[in-house]
């Protein structure tokens, strides 16, 4: 706790500074440096950004860059830190069948894309809690058995997944997980394999029920397995955002007895992004209504005014006026948290038969 | 357009050159950087920058007139203009900040049959901070602490682009000097300025984000589904995560001015070693504090009047210093009780209780107090307190990397000025070119650490 004495400290040559024009070479230097250093995280993240111009000019900068530093090797020292932090990719899951599609666009002609393109369902060899509860409604589980929630999602999941997993372990006979990935969706499964993801946790925790929640992000051109851009909300792209959305489902839904319950957008403060979501909305309502296991969770009942639009403060049961939104005009507070946690639950209760799981 | 990202690298690049190319024209330097700061700031919401004009105009036209009331001896005028320009600002605040607030606590006290038409308004970054500093400005004026500034200067001191968005907040008379006195472009303090940036970005993108990812996010949104210790260590790892991210923002900040050619006022002086609440608020956010003291504290009388006057001045202070950070009841009783405890302090006698029990107590005071700063609701901030004392939930955050992390931090301040003055020294001894290289070298290290994606800073919201 004592502070060190201080010591002597010695003039240095440079103590009076450079000149800007050498400071601007050194930094510049530097730069670069940290660019050739790091091209392929930047042409990893330029890859990512949504089809627009922003991404062509990032990816005419940072590909060829890659490419040079590549060859000098100077993209090495990155790649062996990445491994020595063990951030090498994990193997694509098993239960994926996958496509290895070769890009033949002018930037990427020499990258591979995985496209998701069927699900192998595994046998179980276990029956689940749900199967069991389903012929005889007494409580299937307990403390070593919990009845097992998965909150899957992008970013609006982070805003109320934790509430929704305190909430529903309110019950000892529960376990839940919730696991966003910020910035994520179906459309750019480069970015980030919702179904990959999906198929493993059904895989490796076999939950009984599933909330998925997606869409934010998903609003943006995509690419279809022949590697061609879809223009966001065409018909081709409707038909491929469709084909995914009901992809994920069949895979959470590949044990029959487990109850998916798949989370529409909330309305939306801006005009434009709330119509985009409607649509999407629209979209998730047809492929759960294909499926008997996949129940859609509408929320714009939920949280509009009386007026049937977006608002901020809504009343509570009590008539008290709460902030249920964030002021990005996207996200749920916490206590906008806590209403979709109660409607889940609610909504879980009512699909399992076990009204009285959360009075335990 | 948030620090630690390739647009802002680009885009401070270019502010570079330029700024040093014009140094020697002065109204094409402060067209230039005026521009550049507004761009900055339009990068977020090009709408607000004419909030950020409007504070310019409307605050430097009452510091002409309260500058020629001044010299006319007229007081009444002084006055009227000062608090014309002081309610203006209020006003620009409560607006966008408070007002939804009190309508809401208003309606709900009302009842269900009286509700205030509410604003829903997007808040404007940084607005608490640009009209804090446009304050300071007229009321040193009237003061006389301040000789008044040309339209342009106090333009460029109002929105200069690195203190904007989240501070530090910097005084009138501190930087219009720094304004009207061209740096000496042979003497750019490059390793000062770098060791700084790298130093902010590790603090934001590897410490505050990864503790906010890997330990505070989830304890704090679960409580009760994690075990005591790790609540424990969530609370201990807020405290090192807003820390990291304030100081790392301020230090980026400094570096950034400083290879503009300015030197901005110290911001963090190891706050966690304080051994007291008074020593702490000498070394957290030192220019809010001080702003706090100037404008609000000593106004209201200070500590020259009787005790209980001192105590009152001193909750006062510290709960709208609490206001300050947001309009919500959390933030009010985070600033009461950083009131409370400094209160106590005084009347408490001074002691001989050993360096290191102080420095305990003060240190968890301050993590008591930043559990209601943290969390979403008053319940959530009892949840988490409770949790401290029992819960039922289970380890799951609480690991070896993260206390290391945790203590390492705190470790850090204590290592002596002397020490950090010797590094840098040591940077010095280098070459231009060899200080850029490192930086690049530091940069990609810090990025290979760091968790994809970057997080807001906490302080952009207030």
């Amino acid at each position: 706790m004592q502070k060190t004495p201080d010591s002597r400290i010695e003039g240095s040559p440079h103590s009076n500074g450079f000149a800007a024009g050498r400071v601007l070479l050194g930094g510049s230097v530097g730069l670069i440096l940290a660019a050739c250093l790091n091209s392929s995280s930047l042409l990893a993240e330029a890859k990512r950004l949504p089809d627009s111009a922003n991404r062509a000019v990032s990816l005419a900068v940072w590909t060829p860059l890659e490419a040079a530093a590549s060859s000098l090797k100077l993209t090495w020292p990155r790649e062996l830190g990445e491994r020595l932090l063990g951030r090498a990719e994990d193997e694509p899951p098993i239960t994926l069948v996958r496509e290895r599609t070769e890009f033949t666009s002018e930037t990427d002609s020499d990258q591979t894309e995985l496209v998701v393109e069927s699900v192998q369902r595994e046998q179980r060899s276990e029956p689940s809690s749900l199967s069991s509860m389903n012929s005889a409604p007494e409580l299937a589980w307990d403390e070593n058995n919990p009845l097992k929630i998965w909150v899957l999602g992008d970013s609006m999941v982070q805003f109320f997944g934790e509430t929704f997993v305190s909430m529903a372990e309110q019950s000892s006979l529960v376990d839940g997980t919730s696991e966003p990935r910020l910035s994520s969706g179906l459309s750019r499964p480069d970015y980030f394999d919702w179904p990959a993801r999906v198929a493993q946790v059904m895989d490796e925790y076999d939950p009984d029920v599933v909330v998925l929640m997606f869409g934010g992000n998903d609003a943006q051109n995509i690419r279809d397995a022949d590697n061609q851009w879809l223009e966001r909300f065409g018909e081709p792209w409707v038909e491929e955002y469709r084909r995914r959305v009901g992809f994920v489902m069949d895979i959470a839904a590949d044990d029959d007895q487990r109850i998916i319950l798949w989370v529409g957008q909330p309305p939306m403060s801006g005009a434009g992004f709330d119509t985009r979501m409607q649509l999407l909305n629209e979209l998730y309502q047809m492929e759960a209504d294909e499926r008997e296991s996949v129940h859609y969770i509408e929320l714009r009942s939920l949280f509009t005014d009386t007026s049937g639009e977006y608002s901020r403060y809504l009343p509570d049961t009590s008539g008290k006026l709460v902030d249920v939104r964030l002021s990005d005009g996207v996200h749920l507070s916490h206590w906008g948290g806590k209403w979709l946690s109660e409607l889940l639950l609610s909504e879980i209760s009512r699909l399992s038969g076990l009204g009285d799981l959360w009075q335990q | 357009m948030l620090f630690p990202t390739l647009a802002f690298g680009l885009f401070f690049v270019a502010v570079y050159v330029l700024n040093w190319l014009t140094r020697p024209h002065p109204l094409v330097w402060r067209v230039t950087i005026l521009g550049a700061s507004l761009f900055f700031y339009a990068w977020w919401n090009w709408r607000f920058v004419f909030l950020l004009l409007w504070a310019v105009i409307s605050n430097w036209y009452a510091g002409t007139q309260i500058e020629r009331s001044l010299r006319s001896e007229n007081t009444q005028g002084t006055r009227n203009w000062l608090l014309t320009a002081i309610v203006g600002d209020l006003l620009i605040l409560g607006v966008f900040k408070y007002y939804d607030f009190f309508a809401l606590e208003l309606s709900n006290l009302l009842g269900a049959d009286t509700t205030l038409p509410l604003l829903e308004l997007t808040l404007p970054v940084g607005i608490s901070f640009f009209t804090f500093q446009a304050m300071s400005y007229v009321i040193d004026l009237k003061r006389d602490l301040v000789k008044p500034m040309p339209f342009l200067d106090f333009a460029v001191y109002l929105s200069f682009f690195p203190q904007l968005v989240a501070g530090p907040i910097v005084r009138a008379s501190e930087m219009a000097p720094q304004i009207t006195q061209r740096p000496d472009p042979r003497r750019v303090q490059s390793a000062e300025a770098f060791h700084l940036i790298l130093r902010g970005l590790f603090k934001k993108v590897v410490i505050s984000s990864w503790l906010a990812s890997n330990l505070v996010d989830s304890v704090f949104a679960n409580p009760d589904g994690h075990s005591s210790h790790d609540v424990l260590l969530g609370v201990y790892g807020y405290a090192i995560q807003i820390y990291a991210d304030f100081s790392g923002y301020t230090d980026i900040a400094i570096g950034v001015a400083l290879l503009l050619g300015f030197r901005f006022p110290t911001n963090f002086d190891c706050p966690y070693r304080a051994l007291s609440l008074r020593d702490f608020w000498k070394r957290w956010h030192i220019t809010l504090s001080s702003w706090l003291r100037d404008y609000l504290y000593i106004p209201l009388g200070g500590n020259r009047g009787r005790n209980v006057e001192t105590y009152r001045n001193l909750l006062i202070t510290m709960i709208l210093g609490g206001l300050w950070h947001g309009s919500t009841w959390n933030f009010i009783i985070w600033g009461l009780i950083h009131g409370v405890a400094l209160i106590v302090e005084r009347l408490l006698p001074k002691g001989n209780l050993p360096p290191a029990v102080r420095w305990l107590i003060t240190f968890h005071v301050v993590c008591f107090a930043w559990v209601f700063f943290r969390a979403e609701s008053f319940s959530n901030a009892l949840d988490v307190l409770s949790a401290i004392a029992a819960s039922p939930g289970s380890d799951q955050v609480s690991s070896l990397p993260v206390l290391l992390l945790i203590a390492a931090t705190v470790g850090t301040q204590f290592i002596s000025k002397a020490q950090t003055e010797q590094f840098r020294q040591w940077s010095n001894q280098h070459s231009a070119l060899t200080q850029g290289v490192m930086f690049g070298i530091g940069l990609v290290l810090i990025d290979l650490f760091g968790p994809e994606g970057v997080a807001p800073f906490i302080y952009f919201q207030f």
